[in-house]
Order: structure tokens, then C-alpha cells, then sequence
């Protein structure tokens, strides 16, 4: 029996077997590349000379809810790293981003933001040396304060393949900073 | 031409039907989401995401991390969107986490995107799923059919033709 529709089923169906199975190639080949490149110890980055500041803000787009006054933290830093060895034939873009850590109040709680990322298109923009780098964002807390709390500074990444699962991690180098404290024109007076 | 055979048919076209809805229902399950495979509309994400591409979601993860792309949808409005975790807020074993998101081609934060006096996404409700995989532009399909007339009827007037010719 050769009709158009059963023909047509046999053409699908040869199709989807087909591009699963050289999916599925395409994603164990690029996995084992980058175990081969070993990008999840890459140990050629620095995050040094952090300069953090705060300032108070009352702007909804800063974090503040009913003109309450809510702290706002930047950070001025320098970078240095190599992430071209997380560029390979599958490799369509990295994202690399700076993220701090930092405790909550209650026991057991955790914060984590971003300061600063970036998309890598290309392997040769991947060298990153950045110096005196302001951060891209403007960081608020949930709480009204960064409470001058010490944080750990980490630049992660995440390749974006052409095709197969996102791939997720950071360089092994991490950097401790303390949250700086607002400076208020009424505090200097006695 | 007989009834049997007609009936035949229809029952062809019913398992068809039935067996895509069960595929569907069974990711849902299996991936805890009610949607978890979505094409991207925008290009808030460029030039990781582009329109029409497929991305695999995944609504198992007691929490996510800051870099993990996750799609959300906003109470009132039914478009998800698909963005980046800025920064994360959590309590002691991820009872309750709280996210900001940011589209990666966007200049800003999500906050204008959330509902009114909306600052954060909670991670329990918000969330559709976290983006665990890709495919490129094989979701165009979709975008042409539900925007393109001409495609939409000339693919229903294709269907239509071939079974047509099928029957005989």
C-alpha cells in the first residue's frame, strides 16, 4: 500500500530517528570535549582591587517600596581571565557573570546577585582583563541594608550550545569583600 | 466507499490525536511543568535565544541558581517569558526563594515586567521551568502558523488534499 500519507509517515518518521540520534552524537562529543579541556577547573582568573560603595535610594526602579529609603551596593573591580577553552565547534555563546554571596538574617538563609556579565560571542573577546571596572547593576538587598556583611566574589559562566543543554559553572578563583557603609553627610556631624 | 472503512479512518485520526495529548500530559508529569517545551517569541534573550527556537524546561529543581534561565509567568498576564536569574534570595533549605530576573538583551531588570508593587518572582509559584536544553528554529513552525493566515489555511488546505487522496 503506497499512498501520500503513508509515504509521508515513513519520511517523518526516518527524519526524527535520524536527527535524534545525531543530536544525541552531537552532545556526547561536545561533553567529552569539555571534560578533555577541563573547563570546569579553569584556574587563569582573578577578581582583585574591589572598591565597594553604597548609596541610599527612594526609586522604585532601585529597589525602594514607598519612598523607604533602601541601600544600594556597586562595586569597582579588576578581572582577568580565560575562558577560551569554553569555546569549541558547539559553543554559540558564553555568558560570564560576576555574582557575590553573601548570609541572610536567619540562619541558614543565603543571597546571591549579579554585579556584572557579559556575552562572549567570539573566541577571541573570551581573554576578559578589565580594569577599575565599575558593575553594571545596582544592587539592592531584601532587607533595607547590606548591614556591612562580607561577601565572596566569583566570576561564573554558562555556554549556550548551537544545540543540546545549557552547561553551567565557575573559575576556581573567589575573592572576600566586605559591603561598604553608606556615607551620610548627617552622621559627620557629632 | 463504506461506513466501516470511514469509521476506520476517523479512529486513525483519534489515535492520532490522542496519542500527541498523551505525549504532551506525560512530559508535563514527568517534568512537573504545565508547559515543557516553548518556543521563544522574543528577543530579549538575543543572541542566546532567537525566535522560534525550542527550549526543554524542566519544574523539578527545589531551587534556582543565579545564571540558571527560567521561564515565568506574571498573575493577569498569560505570556511567558523567558529571562535570566539575576539575584536570589533564600531562607534555610529553600523554603522560600525569591528571584529577579533580567533578559539578557534588555538594558534593565525585570521589575517593569512584574505585576504592580511586584519586586520579586517566587520561585515555588512564578516559575514554568528552568531552560535545561535547546534546539534552533525548528519552533517557527509554530510562530507561522499561529501568525501567518496564508500559512495556517495552506497547510490546513494541504492536509485537507492529502486526505483526500488517501482515501481512495
Amino acid at each position: 500500500m503506497f499512498n501520500l500519507s503513508t509515504r509521508f509517515q515513513n519520511a517523518a518518521n526516518q527524519t526524527l530517528t535520524t536527527s535524534i540520534v545525531i543530536s544525541a552524537v552531537i552532545i556526547i562529543i561536545t561533553f567529552i570535549q569539555l571534560y578533555q579541556d577541563d573547563v570546569w577547573h579553569i584556574s587563569s582568573s582573578s577578581i582583585s582591587n574591589i572598591k565597594p560603595s553604597a548609596s541610599i535610594k527612594y526609586s522604585y526602579n532601585y529597589g525602594s517600596s514607598n519612598r523607604k529609603p533602601k541601600e544600594n551596593s556597586k562595586v569597582i573591580f579588576d578581572l582577568d581571565a580565560d575562558l577560551s577553552s569554553l569555546f569549541n565547534w558547539n559553543t554559540k555563546q558564553v555568558f560570564a557573570y560576576v555574582t557575590a554571596e553573601y548570609p541572610g538574617k536567619t540562619d541558614g538563609s543565603s543571597n546571591k546577585i549579579t554585579y556584572w556579565d557579559k556575552i562572549i560571542i567570539n573566541k577571541e573577546d573570551a581573554k576578559i582583563h578589565l580594569i577599575n571596572q565599575k558593575s553594571k547593576y545596582s544592587v539592592w538587598d531584601i532587607e533595607g541594608s547590606f548591614r556591612e556583611r562580607d561577601a565572596i566574589l566569583k566570576l561564573e559562566w554558562n555556554i549556550q550550545p548551537y544545540l543540546g543543554p545549557l552547561i553551567f559553572g565557575e573559575t576556581l578563583s573567589s575573592t572576600n569583600f566586605t559591603f561598604a557603609k553608606v556615607q551620610s553627610p548627617k552622621s559627620k556631624s557629632p | 466507499m463504506n461506513v466501516r472503512q470511514q469509521l476506520q479512518q476517523l479512529l486513525t485520526l483519534a489515535y492520532v490525536f490522542t496519542s500527541a495529548f498523551i505525549l504532551w500530559k506525560t512530559l508535563s508529569i514527568i517534568t512537573n511543568s504545565h508547559s515543557p517545551i516553548v518556543v521563544v517569541l522574543s528577543g530579549s534573550m538575543e543572541p542566546a535565544f532567537q525566535r522560534g527556537d525550542i527550549l526543554f524546561l524542566w519544574n523539578r529543581d527545589d531551587h534556582a541558581k543565579v545564571g540558571d534561565i527560567v521561564v515565568y509567568e506574571i498573575k493577569g498576564k498569560s505570556i511567558p517569558i523567558v529571562h535570566r536569574v539575576l539575584r536570589e534570595h533564600h531562607s534555610k533549605d529553600f523554603a522560600k526563594q525569591l528571584l529577579l530576573t533580567k533578559g539578557d538583551n534588555n538594558p534593565v531588570d525585570d521589575l517593569g515586567l512584574y505585576a504592580k508593587k511586584q519586586m520579586y518572582l517566587n520561585q515555588k509559584t512564578d516559575l514554568v521551568g528552568t531552560v535545561k536544553a535547546y534546539l534552533p528554529k525548528l519552533g517557527y513552525v509554530t510562530i507561522l502558523i499561529s501568525e501567518n493566515v496564508y500559512f495556517k489555511f495552506g497547510l490546513l488546505g494541504l492536509m485537507c488534499l492529502s486526505s483526500l487522496f488517501s482515501n481512495e
